[in-house]
């Protein structure tokens, strides 16, 4: 009563299985069906790069200047910020990860369907660093007042050894930092008045200038002091032009100066920003648009105390060395928020929170690995893939129809059932947070392990026959041959199972997606090769294949024929 | 039944050829490393509608690149090419693809693949751990599984015969691929490294169902029939299955390398090569060994038990006769305990004659020791 329990909800058990994994598999089945139809064939299996094409990019990730207890987070800070950008590039699935390799932090990006390799690396390689820097102005100042003291020195030095007669066009190439005429002596050429800047122009058009004299004084201008010979004159009233050579030791100023260099670091940076938005300033009615800016709590004590210090002066922002805003303070800021008020129009304000939020890498990455696969090369790697799978199976099955007979069909069905459920797995697991991803390597594995597949139901089959030939019933023949195969099978599936664990340890790409894949097959496998063709047997096994033993025993490993 | 144990010498000679060709190639050509190992970049490109170039002139375009070094050219297919060069920098690619485009703007990028030292080193690194990992796990696995027979083959034995046999496969694996690089330009990388592990997770399992079978027909025959006479019928009754499991293996094997697609043919045609050679040495060399193994032991308890009844005179031939056939009657058949005594004291000291050994008692009382231990092997 029992045992008829037990097989008939075995029988149930097989014929679901069978049904859940055919239709999760094969959607074709029942896609005229309304809804089920759609929605199973929306499952889709997870294909890898090299079946779709796309992209595969492995980066270092450069912590050495971030301190220890700090790396966890820079890495994550890193991932988050390339997985915007990914995510800014509207790709299918794409894959962003981590990884450790030895004592290199990488980040992985899959880009699947991507055909432009250089622009997606363009978008995840351009580091916009993010950094805010404070005015400088004051020290920069000073320390150019120095360099400017010493310059002025040098040139009243050189003013008196013009003056006493040394070779003025000699000295001219030696010592003048205008680099368009010291080669020439300090020759500027023939020039009309208003030709150079005020202070200059005043003294060599002054009439008190004899020609082949030097002017006695230093002439300060912008560009510094000048000492300054007339060689020669020539015309009269509007048409007068008077050549000169001149000395220059050049002064700087702050004006001169890129912007950039007026602002020193801060040690805020991008990876203390947590976002960006635009809104209205303005108070009443519709202001401009303007930038707000939110700070994590390290960010905060940062800008307040960088307020703080600059009440009334300007901070800079800058991405990638280039200052973007560079707003004036205008009181201490405490809660770790900030506005840039500009002249933005919307649209410049959209791109300039856009690019703040892509924020910054808190550590350098650079590219050590790369993929390519066209899709075209994909789809083709999937059809004679697949083709390969649909030929090896079907070898395979008819292999053990020819040779095991009854015993192959069921096993062929087991077989069928198999790769019915494996692909039913693949395409379930794309709900769960774990999906598996089948690439041309897995599909390899995949096919690999239908041939492993019917080992189990080999060698149960051969103990099978081995037991009627040593005299047993068929009944009691296949009992025995499922029991006494077993630890064969069993030891001979650890050592792949080993193999594949390591594998899947120590391999990257290509040969953990194989190794996988043939892990889930053997231990897949195991089940189909045993508890569904022991089921499969017993429901079928009757009266009829005793009669008809042939089609199950070949005639040489029957009792009967050991006397012949 | 085929006498497959007796003829193993024809199988021991046509290993031992096919070893020897295989170290002969890996010492001439070694393995042609692909830059997962060597880092460096290969590209496939695929011509447009006009004459594929030549390959010297894609070589004479390419050199001049900068940062492009050790070029390697291949046809692969009717329009595709495959480059490879050894560099640092993946900024080059776009400069070689730029040089290609010039000469026919057709030219596409099937795939590319770029590793960088970091990477290569990683992944030669992972390799050896790998292999390393896969063999001490499979020769501790096997001496494990075995555990319980000692007798007359001790348990670690089947572990290092099945290893024997194992490294029979990769080196001819090796050797094939070998060939395959000096003269098809197939290189090895990171999956041929995958492919070995396979194989020998793979090849174990045949040589394990034969030896699992040795141990049953052990235990059965209960001590009465020898050693070679049990392995030979033992590898017989598993021959179908063992060659059977094998073929459904190579089938598959044989369509994913004829029908996969060049992008994994030389993994597949990896497997292929080590699985076959995995399933001829499981079936005619990994019992063979374990048979010749225990020979020579024989023929060496024979030799020591000579010694000692000579007097520590030096044996004549005569120990020859013993290995014939696997007659161990003298060291199986008996419990005699002169055999016993004999064995044991040789085997503390050959060169001690009798009267000079100390202590008879304990060796007696060893050999009361290994008589039980022999009943309590045959309740097995």
């Amino acid at each position: 009563m029992n045992t008829k329990r037990w097989m008939w909800s075995r029988i149930f058990g097989v014929i679901f299985l069978a049904m859940v994994s055919i239709l999760i598999a094969y959607p074709q089945f029942v896609s005229s069906v309304p809804w089920i139809g759609s929605a199973i064939s929306s499952l889709r299996a997870n294909l890898g790069l090299d079946l779709q094409g796309g992209i595969h990019l492995e980066y270092r990730v450069d912590t050495s200047k971030i301190p220890e207890e700090k790396r966890g987070e820079a890495l994550q800070a890193a991932l988050s910020v390339v997985e915007r950008r990914v995510n800014a590039f509207g790709v299918g699935e794409p894959l962003v990860q981590l990884s450790r390799s030895g004592s290199e932090d990488r980040v992985i990006v899959e880009l699947p369907g991507v055909k432009d390799v250089d622009e997606a690396k363009k978008m995840l390689k351009e580091t916009p660093y993010l950094e805010f820097q404070e005015d400088n102005s004051e020290v920069v100042e000073k320390s150019l007042d120095v360099l400017n003291d010493a310059s002025k020195k040098q040139a009243s030095e050189m003013l008196s050894r013009a003056k006493s007669g040394e070779d003025f066009a000699e000295l001219a190439k030696k010592y003048s930092k205008d680099p368009g005429s010291a080669d020439k002596g300090g020759d500027l050429d023939f020039a009309k008045q208003g030709k150079f800047v005020k202070e200059f122009d005043d003294v060599v058009f002054n009439s008190d200038f004899t020609g082949g004299t030097v002017w006695p004084d230093l002439v300060e201008s912008s560009f510094g002091w000048h000492i300054i010979k007339k060689t020669d004159e020539r015309g009269d009233g509007d048409v007068r032009e008077v050549r000169v050579s001149h000395i220059l030791f050049p002064k700087q100023t702050i004006d001169f100066l890129p912007e950039s260099e007026r602002f020193k670091s801060t040690g805020l940076s991008g990876k203390n920003l947590k976002d960006a938005f635009v809104d209205y300033g303005g108070g009443a009615g519709i202001g401009l648009p303007q930038v707000s800016l939110r700070f994590d709590d390290e960010g905060a004590r940062l800008f307040a105390d960088i307020t703080k210090r600059n009440i009334g002066k300007r901070i800079a922002i800058l991405i990638d060395g280039d200052i973007v805003s560079a707003p004036t303070v205008e009181a201490e800021i405490p809660n770790g928020q900030a506005v840039i008020t500009g002249d933005y129009t919307l649209k410049e304000a959209k791109s300039l929170v856009a690019r703040l939020n892509e924020g910054a890498l808190p550590a350098p990455i650079t590219l050590i690995g790369q993929q390519t696969i066209s899709a075209s090369l994909g789809e083709e790697s999937l059809k004679q893939s697949l083709s390969a799978g649909v030929v090896g199976v079907l070898a395979v099955i008819v292999f053990v129809i020819l040779y095991y007979r009854f015993l192959g069909f069921i096993a062929s069905v087991a077989l069928l059932l198999y790769t019915g459920l494996l692909f039913a797995l693949f395409k379930l697991s794309s709900l769960t947070p774990f999906p598996i991803t089948l690439s041309l390597s897995g599909i390899a594995g995949f096919i690999l392990s239908i041939g492993m597949a019917v080992d189990a139901n080999i060698l149960i089959f051969e103990r099978t026959w081995e037991e009627v030939r040593n005299g047993k019933g068929l009944r009691r023949a296949v009992d025995e041959g499922f029991r006494r195969a077993w630890p064969s099978i069993r030891d001979g599936n650890y050592s792949t199972i080993l193999t594949c664990l390591i594998l899947m340890w120590l391999g990257t790409g290509f040969v953990k997606g194989f190794a996988l894949i043939l892990l889930l097959g053997v231990l897949f496998s195991l089940f189909t090769a045993i508890v569904l063709t022991r089921a499969l047997l017993d429901i079928t096994l009757g009266e009829w294949a005793e009669k008809n033993l042939f089609l199950l025993v070949p005639k040489r490993k029957r009792p009967d024929t050991q006397i012949l | 039944m085929r006498p497959l144990i007796q003829q193993r010498k024809y199988f021991y000679v046509f290993s031992g050829v096919l070893v020897f060709m295989s170290i002969t190639a890996l010492s001439l050509w070694g393995l042609k490393l692909g830059i997962d190992f060597r880092g460096g970049t290969l590209l496939e490109v695929s011509w447009g509608e006009e004459d594929v170039l030549d390959q010297s002139v894609i070589e004479k375009t390419l050199s001049d690149v900068p940062g492009v070094s050790s070029l390697v050219i291949q046809p692969s297919g009717e329009r595709n090419v495959l480059i490879r060069y050894a560099s640092s920098d993946e900024g080059i690619n776009e400069a070689v693809l730029s040089e290609l485009r010039k000469q026919d703007p057709a030219v596409e990028l099937v795939r590319s693949e770029f590793v960088g030292p970091s990477v290569s080193d990683g992944i030669k690194k992972n390799a050896i751990v790998a292999l390393f990992l896969a063999v001490a796990g499979i020769i501790l696995y096997i001496a494990w599984a075995f555990r319980g027979i000692s007798r007359p083959v001790s348990s670690w034995h089947y572990g290092v015969q099945a290893t024997i046999a194992l490294a029979h496969d990769i080196v001819i694996t090796l050797g094939v691929f070998s060939f395959l690089g000096r003269f098809y330009d197939v290189e090895v990388g990171a999956s041929f490294i995958a492919a070995l592990l396979t194989i020998l997770g793979y090849s174990v399992n045949d040589t394990i169902v034969v030896y699992d079978r040795i141990r049953e027909n052990l235990i059965r025959s209960d001590g009465k029939e020898d050693f070679e006479s049990v392995a030979n019928v033992s590898l017989n009754q598993t021959l179908a299955r063992s060659f059977n499991t094998s073929f459904t293996v190579i089938i598959v094997l044989i369509a994913i390398s004829v029908l996969g697609g060049e992008s994994i043919r030389s993994f597949s045609i990896a497997l292929l090569v080590g699985v076959t050679a995995g399933t001829y040495s499981s079936i005619y060399i990994a019992t063979a060994l374990l048979v010749t193994g225990n020979v020579f032991r024989e023929r060496r308890e024979a030799r020591l038990a000579s010694i000692s009844e000579n007097n520590g005179k030096h044996p004549p031939k005569r120990s020859r006769k013993l290995k014939n056939r696997g007659d161990s009657s003298g060291i199986q058949g008996t419990s005699s305990g002169s055999v016993d005594d004999i064995v044991k004291s040789a085997s503390v000291s050959p060169s001690l004659s009798e009267k000079k050994y100390p202590a008879q008692n304990h060796a007696s009382g060893s050999s009361e020791r290994t008589r039980k231990k022999k009943r309590s092997r045959r309740r097995h």
